[in-house]
C-alpha cells in the first residue's frame, strides 16, 4: 500500500481507516474518465493532473473522510471533464 | 434517555479576533474551551494585518511629518531611517500584543490549545492532526485569506499582498498595486513615504470604492497629487510579466492599453473565506463566499456558529470582535444577542485619515424621503491653522428630523474623531444636539460641530 501522508476515514467508519493511495485515485478518475467517453489517453492524462492536484490540496491535511477526498477529486475533475466529474461525484466511486 | 459526552463544551477553530474572545469569555464562564489554531496564535489581526500594518505606518507618518518639519523651524537635514530597525519595531510591537504564538496566554485562561488544521469528521467531532476532538459547540472563526485576481501571467511572478509586503527587507524601488480599497491605500501611503515610486491600479473610477463617493474622490486627489504615487483609477490589468529584474503591468485606461514597469506587484482586491474545514462532514451550509448564518451567528447546523471574515464580508477587526462576544454570548445562552452593524465604523490609518460610520448619503436618500446633509473642510477650523495641515473634511447625513444616520471624517485622528458620529448613529443623536455640545477649542473635533450646525441651518 502506498503511504501518502494522509488517513482517509472511509465511509461510515466501519470500513477503517487507509492511507491515501494517489495511485488508487488516479485509478478511479481514469475509470470515470472512461464511463464518460473520454478517450484513454485523454483519461490518463486527465487523471494525472487531477491527482496532482487533489495530492497537493491533502499536503497539509493528515486526515480527512472518504467523502472529501471524493468532493475534492470531483472539484478537480471538473476542471477538464465535466460530465466524468458528474459520474465521480453521483457515483461513489471506490477509493 | 441517552446523554452525550462531548470532550469540550465548545471548541473554536481559529485564534483570531473571531475565536479568541468567544473562546475566552466561554471559558471564564466555566465552560470547558478548547481552541485550535492552524498557524500562529491570534490569528491576522495580531500577526500580519492591523497591528503590524499601524506600527509600520505610525513610524511612517511620524518620518513624513518631521521630514516637513522645517515649516515649523525645525531642523531635518540629517534626517533618515534605518528600515531593517523600522521593521524590528514592527515585530516587537506585535510580540508585545502577548498573544502571538502565546500557548500560556490561552492556558492561563483555562482554554486547552491545539495546534493544527482543523478538519470536522461529523458534526460534532474534528480532527486536529489525526487527534480526534469531539464538541457539545463550535465556533469557526476561520478568518479568510488574499487571492490572486484572475491575471494573465500573474501566477508566473512573485507578487506580495498586504500581509507579505509587511516582511520586506526594504521597500521596493517602485511597487504596482492591483486594488486602490483601504488596504491598497494604506499600503500605497507607507510605501510611498519610503521612497517607493507607487502604482494603484483600481477598477472603479474611485479609491476607496467601498467608501463615501466624496471619500474616494478626495483621496484620489489628495493621494495622487504626491509625487510618489499614481492613481490609475477607472483601469483594468490585462496582464503581468517579467522584463527582466522588473515587471511589466499592462492595463486598459480610458479605452488606451497602458502600462508601467515596476520592480514588484501587490495584489490587494480579492480575498477568500477559509471554509475548506470539512464542513460537507458537519452538514454546514457554506460557499466559497462564506459560511451563511442567522442573526444569532448559527450556521444551519444550531450548534455550530460562525464570527469574522468566514461570514465572507471582510470588515475590520472591531467588527471580527463584536460577533466573537455575541457568538460567545449566544453559545452559553439562549441566543438572543445580535451583531449591532449600524454603528460599526469602517477606518483607514492613511494620512490623511479615513473613517465613515452608517449610512452613505447615497444609501440614506434610498431609504429616507428627506435626507439632509453637511459638509465642513477642515481647514477652517483653529486646529488647521496651529498644525499647518488643511486636508480633510468632516460630513454629516441626517434625517427629515435631523437625527444623524451617517457621517465621514477626512484628516488627521479621523479614526478616533469618527466614536462621536458613532455614538450619535447608536443612540439616534440628533444634529442639534452635537451642534450644542461643547467641543474644546483648537480640536479637530470643532468641525464636528459647524457641521451639525450647517445641518440645522438648512433646514431653518
Amino acid at each position: 500500500m502506498e503511504t501518502g501522508g494522509t488517513h482517509i476515514i472511509k465511509r461510515h467508519r466501519r470500513h477503517g481507516i487507509e492511507a491515501f493511495s494517489k495511485d488508487k485515485l488516479q485509478k478511479s478518475v481514469v475509470a470515470a474518465c472512461l464511463s464518460a467517453g473520454a478517450h484513454h489517453g485523454q483519461a490518463e492524462l486527465v487523471a494525472k493532473h487531477v491527482a496532482d492536484a487533489v495530492e497537493e490540496w491533502l499536503e497539509d491535511r493528515p486526515e480527512v473522510t472518504s467523502s472529501d477526498l471524493r468532493l475534492a477529486t470531483a472539484k478537480q475533475l471538473k476542471k477538464y471533464h465535466a460530465d466524468a466529474a458528474y459520474l465521480y461525484e453521483q457515483h461513489r466511486m471506490t477509493i | 434517555m441517552t446523554t452525550h459526552t462531548f470532550d469540550y463544551d465548545l471548541i473554536v477553530i481559529g485564534s483570531g479576533a473571531g475565536g479568541s474572545v468567544a473562546a475566552t469569555i466561554a471559558a471564564r464562564e466555566g465552560l470547558r474551551v478548547a481552541i485550535v489554531e492552524e498557524s500562529i496564535l491570534g490569528g491576522d489581526s495580531s500577526n500580519w494585518g492591523d497591528v503590524p500594518t499601524k506600527a509600520l505606518l505610525h513610524t511612517a507618518h511620524l518620518y513624513d511629518e518631521t521630514k516637513r518639519g522645517d515649516r515649523f523651524g525645525l531642523r531635518t537635514t540629517s534626517l533618515g531611517y534605518n528600515y531593517p530597525s523600522i521593521r524590528a519595531w514592527k515585530e516587537k510591537v506585535v510580540k508585545q500584543t502577548g498573544v502571538g504564538d502565546n500557548k500560556k496566554f490561552y492556558e492561563d485562561q483555562g482554554i486547552t490549545v491545539f495546534m493544527g488544521k482543523a478538519h470536522f469528521l461529523t458534526p460534532h467531532e474534528i480532527t486536529v492532526n489525526r487527534r480526534h476532538l469531539s464538541g457539545h459547540r463550535f465556533l469557526i472563526a476561520t478568518g479568510s485569506e488574499w487571492i490572486a485576481p484572475n491575471i494573465q501571467g500573474l501566477s508566473d511572478v512573485t507578487y506580495f499582498t498586504p500581509r507579505t509586503i509587511l516582511e520586506t527587507i526594504r521597500p521596493p524601488k517602485s511597487l504596482a498595486i492591483l486594488g486602490g480599497s483601504r488596504y491598497g491605500v494604506e499600503i500605497a501611503d507607507l510605501m510611498a513615504i519610503f521612497g517607493t515610486k507607487v502604482y494603484i491600479i483600481e477598477e472603479k473610477s474611485r479609491l476607496l470604492p467601498e467608501f463615501e463617493k466624496e471619500v474616494g474622490d478626495y483621496m484620489s486627489a489628495v493621494l495622487g497629487a504626491r509625487k510618489e504615487i499614481t492613481v490609475l483609477t477607472g483601469s483594468r490589468t490585462l496582464s503581468v510579466s517579467k522584463e527582466g529584474a522588473s515587471h511589466r503591468v499592462l492595463f486598459t485606461r480610458g479605452g488606451a492599453q497602458k502600462h508601467v514597469k515596476v520592480d514588484a506587484i501587490m495584489i490587494a482586491t480579492d480575498y477568500r473565506p477559509n471554509v475548506d474545514i470539512g464542513l460537507n462532514n458537519a452538514l454546514v451550509k457554506y460557499s466559497e463566499d462564506g459560511i451563511p448564518t442567522d442573526k444569532y451567528l448559527r450556521t444551519n447546523v444550531k450548534h455550530i456558529y460562525a464570527a469574522g471574515d468566514v461570514l465572507g464580508k471582510r470588515q475590520d477587526t472591531h467588527a471580527a470582535l463584536i460577533e466573537s462576544r455575541v457568538a460567545a454570548h449566544n453559545i452559553i445562552g439562549a441566543a438572543t444577542m445580535v451583531p449591532d452593524y449600524v454603528a460599526m465604523p469602517k477606518v483607514v490609518f492613511s494620512s490623511p485619515e479615513v473613517a465613515q460610520v452608517g449610512l452613505t448619503e447615497q444609501e440614506a436618500r434610498r431609504t429616507h424621503s428627506h435626507v439632509r446633509r453637511a459638509v465642513t473642510p477642515l481647514h477652517i477650523v483653529a486646529r488647521s491653522n496651529v498644525s499647518g495641515q488643511k486636508d480633510g473634511f468632516i460630513k454629516l447625513v441626517a434625517d427629515k428630523q435631523g437625527v444623524i444616520i451617517g457621517g465621514v471624517v477626512v484628516g488627521p485622528h479621523a479614526t478616533e474623531i469618527i466614536h462621536e458620529i458613532s455614538l450619535a448613529v447608536r443612540y439616534r443623536l440628533t444634529a442639534q444636539q452635537l451642534a450644542t455640545t461643547p467641543h474644546v477649542f483648537l480640536s479637530w473635533a470643532e468641525a464636528m460641530r459647524v457641521t451639525a450646525q450647517k445641518i440645522i441651518g438648512a433646514n431653518s
